[in-house]
C-alpha cells in the first residue's frame, strides 16, 4: 500500500464543491444523529463527517486556499501516514453505506456520502479495498456478475420464469423498445421477478429484452470506489444497448445501479447516451397513468409499509412513483416515521453487504431500521431494492422478527388483472 | 497615538484589509478548483435546487433529537444574537456611520441591547460546553474550533465590559479583539459564515438536477 | 486510536489554554487601563454628549440642583424619592462591606484555597484502585451535562468579576492606581450584571434537574460515618454521596438569594428603598464568597482530586471502577438496568480504543 498514492488522490478529487463542504464544516457533530451505525452502537467513530477525517486532513494541508500561510506557522494538520488510512479503511467501507441520510440534518447541507465516495477512491488508490468486495469486482470483471452468475444460468432462470408464467421471454432481440438489467440478487434470490415483469410487459404491450452480455444491472465499481471498474460496468451495458439498438434500458429494483447507470454513467463513460435511462417504478408508474396496465379492484389487505431504497428515493428521486404504485395494490398502505427521503438505510447499501467482515455491524445497525418499523408494526414490508431486501431479509431473522419482505414489482404483478 | 487611535485607525485599516482581501482570495480559491460538468439528463433544474438547498438547510430534517433541537435553538440564539448586536446595537451603527458606510439607521433601545448581548452569550456558551460535554463534539473538534469560539467570546465579552462607555480603554480592548478575530476569519473555520451559501449550493444543484432535495 | 494526534487538543490543555486566554485578556485591561487611561484626556463634550459614544453623558447638574434646593431624588437607581444623599444605615453598610464582609469572606477562600491544596498535598490524586476495567457505565445524561456546563461557566464568569468588584480595591488598586481602576471596575460590574440574569435562568433549570438525585436517601448517613472524603477505603453512596448532596442543597438556598438580591441589584428600580439595596448587597455578598469557597473544593474534586471524576461530566459516561468504587449502591442499580448502547462510548471489544484520560 502507498499513503503517498491516497494522498495524490485526495488532492485530485478535492474540487470546487468538495472543498466548499470541508470548509464549511463546523463540526456540530448533527450528522452523527443521522447515521444508523452510530445511532445503533453510539459509538463516535461512527459520527458521518469524521470519516472525511483523511480528506480533512489533506485538504487542509495540500490543498486549501491560505493554507501555505498556515503551514509556515506549522498550523497545518499533520501528513496523513498508512496506519491512519488503514483504520479509516474500516470506517469507510464497513461504516457508511453511502445513504446520505447525514446531508438532510447537516446545517451546511454537506454531502458526505459523496465525499465518503471520493475518499474511498483514495483507499483504491492505496490498495485497501475489504476483501469481499475486491472479490466480488473480480467476478463481475470476469463473469459478468458481482455473485458469479454465468450467462448460462441467467438464460436457464430467464427460461423458467417464462414457463412459470406462461409468457415467451426472447433474450437478445434486437430492435426491442425495452433492455432490462437486473441486480444479480435477484437473478438468484428473487427471480420471480423476470416473470412478474413479463406479465406486467405483455399486458402493456410492451417490446423488450434481456441481453445476455449485459444482465448485471450492479457496479460494485461505483461501490469500491474504482472509476475504471465503475466505466468497464457502464461500458458494457451501453455497448450491449446499443447492439440490440433499443430506446430505454430499464434499471432495475436496485439502488445503486440506478445511481451508476443513470446519473453517474454517462460521466464515466465520458458521453450521453444514445438511449434513455428509466427506473422500473418510474416506467411501471406511467404504465399506470397511461392506463396500459389494469390492477384488480380487490385490494391487499396486509397492514404494510415501504421501505425507501436510500439511492433510488433519496440520492435518486423517485419518490412518489413507488407510493402511487403501493397505493395502486395496497388497502392498508402505512407510511414510517420519515418515510421518503429521510428514511433510515437498511444497513446494507453502498458495498457493505457484499463485505463480510462488515457483517457484525450491518446486522447491529439495523436496530436504527428496527425503531422505525416497530413503530409501525407491519404485516408486511415492501422495498424496491434487491440487496435492500436481502438486507432486510437477512436482519429480520437475526432479530428473531416475522415480518415478509417484498419485492414492489412483484407485489403489482401479483395484483395484475390479466 | 493613543491606543484607542491606533486600534480605530492603522489597525483597523490592516484588520479589515485582512479580513476582506482573505476571505476573497479563499473564497475564489475555492470556485478555481472547479467542478467537472455533469452529461447525466437532469430530471429537474441544478438551479432550483441550489436555491431551494439555501433556505432547505436552516431547518434540519428527519427527526428531532435533542442533539437536533439543542443546536437549533443554540444556534440560533448565538447567531440571531450576534447579528441582532452586530448591526442594530447603537455603538456599532455608530462605528460603522463613522468608518465605514456613512450613514446610519434605526438602533435598539438599550434594554433591546442587552436582552440581545445575553440571548447571543447564552447561545454562544451553550454551543461551546457542548464541543466539551459530548462525546461526538469531543472527537470531531479541533484547535481552530476552540480558537474561534474563544476569540468570539472574548470579543462579545470585551464589548460586554465596555458597555458605560465611558473608557477609552475599555473600547479599545474591545476594537482589538473584533480586530484579531477579523483576522483570523480568513484562516479559520469562521469561513463558515461565507462557505455554507457554497455548501449547500453545490449540495443543492446536485440533488436539484435529481429532482430531489432532501 | 493509533497514534495521538497533535491537533486535537485533550480536554486538560483546552481548559488550561482557556483559562490562559481569558486570564491575558483580564491583565490586558489591567495593563491597557494602567498605562493608557492615566495619559487620556478628557472627553471633549458637544450637546451633552461625546462625540463616538452611544449612550452620551448624562449632566449631574439636575441632581444636585434637586439635593440643593431639598427636592426628592432618585437614590442608586431606585424609584422611592429621597431627599438625603447620605443617611446612617447607608455608613452602617458601608462598614459592614468595607470591613467584616470583606475581611471574613476573603478569609474564607482563602482557607478553602488552602484546604484543598493541603488536602491534595496530604492525599495526593485519588486513583482507580486495579486500573480500569475499560466497560463504560453512564452516569450524567446529556441535559445533565449542558447544564452543569452551562452553570459553571456563568459560575466562573461571575465569581471573577464579582471578586473584582468586591475585592479589587483592596488587591488591584494600589497596583494600578485610581483612574485604570475605574476603568477596570467598571468593565466588572458591567460584564456582571449582563451576564446575571442568565445564570438565574441556568440555576432554576439546574436545580431541576438535579433535584431527583439530591434528596435525602436511606443509607446517606453511612457515607459519612466511615468518613466520607476522608475515608481510607470508599465508602459506598448513591448517585450522589452526602457531600454532593450538601452543595446542591448549598446552590439551592445560598443560589436562590444570590438570585433574588442580584435581581434587586441589577434593576435597583424593583425596590422600594435605597436600605433595601444595601441589605440585599450584603446578601449577595456574603452568599457569593461561600459559593464561591466551596466551589473551590468541588472543582478540585471533580477534576485533579479523583481520577475518572471529569470524564463523567464530559463524555457522560465513567469507567466501571470508578462508579464502584466511589458510588457502589449507584453502580449496582446502573448497571442492573444493563443499557446497551452508551452513547459516545467506543463498542465493547475494543479495549485498545479506550478513550484517553
Amino acid at each position: 500500500m502507498s499513503a503517498s498514492a491516497a494522498i495524490e488522490t485526495f488532492v485530485n478529487n478535492i474540487d470546487a464543491s468538495a472543498a466548499a463542504y470541508l470548509d464549511a464544516c463546523v463540526h456540530c457533530g448533527q450528522c452523527a444523529q443521522a447515521c444508523h451505525f452510530y445511532e445503533a452502537t453510539g459509538d463516535v467513530r461512527y459520527t458521518p463527517v469524521w470519516k472525511l477525517e483523511p480528506m480533512r486532513r489533506v485538504y487542509k494541508r495540500h490543498k486549501a486556499p491560505l493554507s501555505g500561510i498556515k503551514k509556515m506557522f506549522g498550523l497545518v494538520p499533520d501528513e496523513v501516514d498508512e496506519d491512519m488510512l488503514k483504520e479509516w479503511e474500516v470506517l469507510l467501507y464497513d461504516s457508511c453505506t453511502l445513504c446520505g441520510r447525514c446531508t438532510i440534518v447537516c446545517p451546511m447541507g454537506i454531502d458526505i456520502a459523496g465525499l465518503v465516495r471520493k475518499s474511498r477512491e483514495a483507499m483504491v488508490a492505496a490498495g485497501l479495498v475489504p476483501e469481499g468486495l475486491v472479490g466480488a469486482a473480480e467476478r463481475a470483471i470476469e463473469i459478468g456478475s458481482p455473485l458469479g452468475i454465468k450467462p448460462e444460468t441467467l438464460a436457464k432462470i430467464v427460461a423458467e420464469q417464462a414457463e412459470e408464467v406462461g409468457i415467451p421471454i426472447e433474450l437478445d432481440k434486437v430492435g426491442a423498445d425495452y433492455m432490462i438489467i437486473l441486480s444479480a440478487m435477484e437473478i438468484l434470490n428473487f427471480y420471480e421477478v423476470i416473470g412478474a415483469l413479463a406479465r406486467i410487459f405483455k399486458q402493456a404491450g410492451i417490446s423488450w429484452t434481456i441481453s445476455t452480455e449485459a444482465y448485471e444491472a450492479t457496479n460494485i465499481g461505483v461501490q469500491m470506489g474504482n472509476k475504471d471498474i465503475a466505466r468497464t460496468l457502464v461500458q458494457r451495458i451501453v455497448d450491449a444497448a446499443e447492439k440490440l439498438q433499443v430506446k430505454y434500458v430499464v434499471s432495475p429494483e436496485c439502488g445503486h445501479a440506478y445511481s451508476a447507470l443513470n446519473w453517474e454513467g454517462p460521466n464515466l463513460v465520458g458521453k450521453s447516451y444514445n438511449f434513455q435511462v428509466i427506473h422500473i417504478l418510474e416506467l411501471l408508474d406511467q404504465l399506470v397513468h397511461e392506463g396500459r396496465i389494469k390492477t384488480k379492484a380487490e385490494l391487499d389487505q396486509r397492514r404494510v409499509t415501504f421501505h425507501d431504497p436510500c439511492q433510488i428515493v433519496r440520492r435518486g428521486g423517485v419518490v412518489q412513483q413507488p407510493r402511487n404504485l403501493l397505493n395502486l395494490v395496497s388497502g392498508n398502505f402505512i407510511e414510517m416515521e420519515n418515510a421518503g427521503v429521510a428514511n433510515i438505510c437498511c444497513g446494507g447499501g453502498g458495498g457493505v453487504s457484499a463485505n463480510a467482515r462488515a457483517e457484525e455491524l450491518r446486522i447491529k445497525s439495523f436496530a436504527a431500521k428496527k425503531k422505525q418499523l416497530d413503530a409501525v408494526g407491519p404485516e408486511a414490508l415492501v422495498t424496491a431494492c434487491g440487496n435492500c431486501r436481502n438486507v432486510l431479509e437477512e436482519a429480520i431473522d437475526e432479530y428473531g422478527m416475522v415480518l415478509p419482505v417484498l419485492g414492489l414489482t412483484e407485489l403489482v404483478a401479483e395484483y395484475l388483472d390479466d | 497615538m493613543t491606543f484607542l487611535e491606533i486600534t480605530e485607525g492603522p489597525l483597523w485599516v490592516l484588520a479589515s484589509s485582512v479580513f476582506v482581501l482573505g476571505a476573497l482570495w479563499r473564497i475564489v480559491g475555492i470556485i478555481r478548483f472547479g467542478r467537472k460538468p455533469d452529461i447525466s439528463i437532469p430530471r429537474a433544474s441544478a438551479l432550483m435546487g441550489a436555491i431551494k438547498g439555501q433556505f432547505l438547510h436552516f431547518v434540519p430534517h428527519g427527526g428531532f433529537s435533542f442533539r437536533t433541537l439543542y443546536h437549533l435553538v443554540a444556534g440560533y440564539m448565538f447567531h440571531l444574537g450576534l447579528f441582532g448586536l452586530l448591526i442594530y446595537a447603537a455603538p456599532h451603527v455608530l462605528f460603522l456611520k463613522e468608518n465605514v458606510v456613512g450613514f446610519d439607521w434605526v438602533t435598539m433601545p438599550r434594554w433591546g441591547f442587552i436582552l440581545t448581548a445575553e440571548i447571543a452569550f447564552a447561545g454562544l456558551i451553550l454551543l461551546w460546553i457542548r464541543r466539551i460535554s459530548d462525546p461526538v463534539m469531543i472527537k470531531i473538534s479541533d484547535a481552530d474550533d476552540h480558537i474561534a469560539s474563544w476569540l468570539t467570546f472574548l470579543a462579545m465579552l470585551t464589548g460586554c465590559l465596555a458597555l458605560e462607555e465611558s473608557h477609552d480603554s475599555l473600547r479599545a480592548l474591545h476594537m482589538l479583539v473584533v480586530e484579531i478575530w477579523l483576522m483570523y476569519f480568513p484562516f479559520s473555520r469562521l469561513m463558515h459564515a461565507v462557505t455554507f451559501m457554497f455548501s449547500r449550493g453545490y449540495t443543492g444543484a446536485f440533488f436539484g438536477r435529481r429532482g430531489v432535495v432532501p | 486510536m493509533g497514534k495521538p494526534m497533535k491537533e486535537r487538543p485533550t480536554f486538560k490543555h483546552l481548559t488550561v489554554m482557556a483559562c490562559l486566554m481569558l486570564l491575558s485578556v483580564w491583565v490586558f485591561a489591567a495593563g491597557m487601563t494602567g498605562s493608557f487611561d492615566l495619559q487620556s484626556q478628557a472627553y471633549a463634550q458637544t450637546g451633552g454628549n461625546v462625540p463616538g459614544k452611544s449612550l452620551g453623558n448624562q449632566s449631574d447638574s439636575d441632581f444636585w440642583r434637586k439635593l440643593r434646593r431639598g427636592q426628592p431624588f432618585n437614590l442608586s437607581g431606585t424609584p422611592g424619592g429621597v431627599q438625603v444623599l447620605i443617611q446612617s444605615p447607608g455608613e452602617e453598610w458601608r462598614s459592614l462591606r468595607n470591613g467584616p464582609l470583606s475581611y471574613w469572606g476573603g478569609l474564607m477562600i482563602l482557607v478553602s484555597l488552602a484546604f484543598v491544596v493541603v488536602f491534595f498535598l496530604v492525599h495526593g490524586r485519588i486513583k482507580m484502585t486495579g486500573g480500569r476495567t475499560g466497560r463504560a457505565v453512564p452516569r450524567f445524561s446529556q441535559p445533565e451535562r449542558w447544564i452543569h456546563w452551562f452553570i459553571a461557566s456563568l459560575f466562573i464568569l461571575l465569581a471573577i468579576t464579582g471578586l473584582f468588584v468586591m475585592f479589587g480595591r483592596y488587591v488591584i488598586l494600589p497596583i494600578i492606581g485610581q483612574q485604570a481602576w475605574s476603568a477596570f471596575a467598571s468593565a466588572s460590574l458591567q460584564a456582571h450584571n449582563l451576564l446575571g440574569p442568565l445564570f438565574i435562568v441556568a440555576l432554576i433549570i439546574m436545580l431541576g434537574v438535579y433535584l431527583k438525585d439530591n434528596i435525602w436517601q436511606k443509607g446517606d448517613l453511612t457515607w459519612v460515618l466511615q468518613g466520607g472524603f476522608f475515608s481510607k477505603g470508599h465508602p459506598p453512596s448513591w448517585k450522589y454521596n452526602l457531600g454532593e448532596k450538601f452543595w446542591y442543597w448549598l446552590l439551592f438556598f445560598a443560589g436562590l438569594a444570590i438570585s433574588g438580591s442580584g435581581l434587586l441589584l441589577d434593576f435597583p428600580w424593583l425596590a422600594e428603598r435605597v436600605q433595601q439595596l444595601q441589605l440585599a448587597h450584603l446578601i449577595h455578598g456574603g452568599s457569593a464568597v461561600i459559593l464561591i469557597a466551596v466551589s473551590l473544593v468541588h472543582i478540585y474534586l471533580g477534576t485533579i482530586g479523583v481520577e475518572g471524576a471529569l470524564e463523567g461530566m464530559t463524555q457522560g459516561y465513567v469507567d466501571e471502577k470508578w462508579a464502584k468504587e466511589h458510588h457502589g449502591w449507584w453502580a449496582e442499580e446502573a448497571m442492573a438496568e444493563g443499557e446497551d448502547v452508551v452513547e459516545g462510548a467506543v463498542q465493547t471489544g475494543q479495549p485498545d480504543n479506550m478513550p484517553a484520560e
